[in-house]
């Protein structure tokens, strides 16, 4: 048996946190940074909007099938949580918070059109702002550590990036090398953390549905 | 059902101990409760790294102090049973926690 402290604090963080114990956000976050690593070479064939918006197809496949692994494989395994007063009041103020936020980087970003173009380190300063307060935002509300890391390292990257474009002439501001890496990182955490979660947490056996269905 | 009053004496406040909460397994199994509105027997089974016996021994100690409601349902022809905590159980283990507080509370480190 695992020891764990008994704390009505650490009892409802790790509830919340036990939901994202399966890994799955990680694999999709994954996809999302894969973006940023392929769509460079991509865009010298069919242009950068295409080489953006060839992913949402990707993505929607990628959710479907997340969906479908979740249903079937993690569901029967995880079990349902229905969150109290106080954790539903935090995953609110996170919403709106979240809504929030985004409105205004989207009108940031229409913004950036009219302004003229930064360059090297600055020029991508707007989205690192916006992953390093969307990550901890997350990691803070959602009470998962590593999604603090995930921000850092992802808006890191793009410093990292252009230190090695400028530096060692790395193609397409270094986004495919560092990106690259990331995402592979990334996705082994998340593989790692699926494939644990399920050695971890057999499906009920016979005697634990038997005895589901004749008490309770 | 458990009689509290017995539990509620003021100048002792060991004697607000409730015997029904304070065995480790099931201290685990209220706290998990209290700080949600319901959950299913598999992921408390998971929060609590209990076994299947041992978890369903001190969920029904549990209710049948009065303390933990569950309740079935068939999901994909799947019995699924739903636990929450009572009133009687919330307010319970909100006083067990500040007798406990005002045990050890003021002890020395």
């Amino acid at each position: 048996m695992t020891k764990k402290n008994i704390s009505v604090e650490e009892a409802d963080r790790h509830v919340n946190r036990s939901a994202f114990d399966d890994g799955l956000v990680d694999i999709f976050l994954f996809s999302l940074l894969l973006m940023w690593a392929v769509a460079p070479y991509l865009s010298v064939f069919i242009g950068d909007f295409w080489s953006s918006a060839i992913f949402l197809p990707f993505w929607g496949v990628l959710f479907l099938v997340l969906y479908w692994i979740r249903k079937t494989w993690i569901r029967p395994r995880a079990g349902v949580v229905k969150y109290g007063p106080v954790r539903k009041k935090r995953m609110t103020a996170f919403t709106v918070i979240m809504l929030i936020l985004n409105i205004a980087f989207l009108i940031l970003g229409f913004a950036a059109f009219f302004m003229p173009a930064g360059s090297g380190y600055t020029r991508t300063l707007p989205i690192t702002i916006m992953l390093v307060i969307s990550f901890s935002l997350a990691g803070y509300f959602l009470d998962v550590p590593r999604f603090y890391a995930y921000g850092l390292l992802w808006a890191g990257g793009f410093f990292v990036g252009e230190w090695l474009y400028q530096n060692y002439g790395f193609v397409h501001h270094g986004y495919p090398v560092v990106f690259g890496t990331l995402s592979i990182l990334i996705l082994l955490v998340g593989i790692y953390k699926l494939v644990t979660f399920i050695r971890r947490n057999p499906l009920p056996d016979e005697d634990s549905v038997a005895w589901e269905a004749n008490n309770g | 059902m458990v009689e509290m009053d017995k539990y509620m004496d003021q100048d002792d406040p060991l004697a607000g101990i409730d015997p029904l909460i304070h065995a480790p397994s099931r201290l685990r199994v209220m706290t998990y409760l209290y700080v949600v509105d319901s959950m299913d027997f598999v992921y408390l089974k998971r929060l609590t790294d209990m076994s299947w016996g041992n978890l369903s021994t001190h969920l029904t100690k549990l209710e049948e102090g009065g303390y933990v409601r569950m309740s079935k349902s068939f999901q994909d022809k799947k019995p699924n049973t739903m636990i929450e905590l009572t009133e009687e159980g919330r307010e319970a283990f909100r006083r067990y926690k500040d007798s406990m507080q005002q045990a050890l509370g003021s002890l020395p480190d």
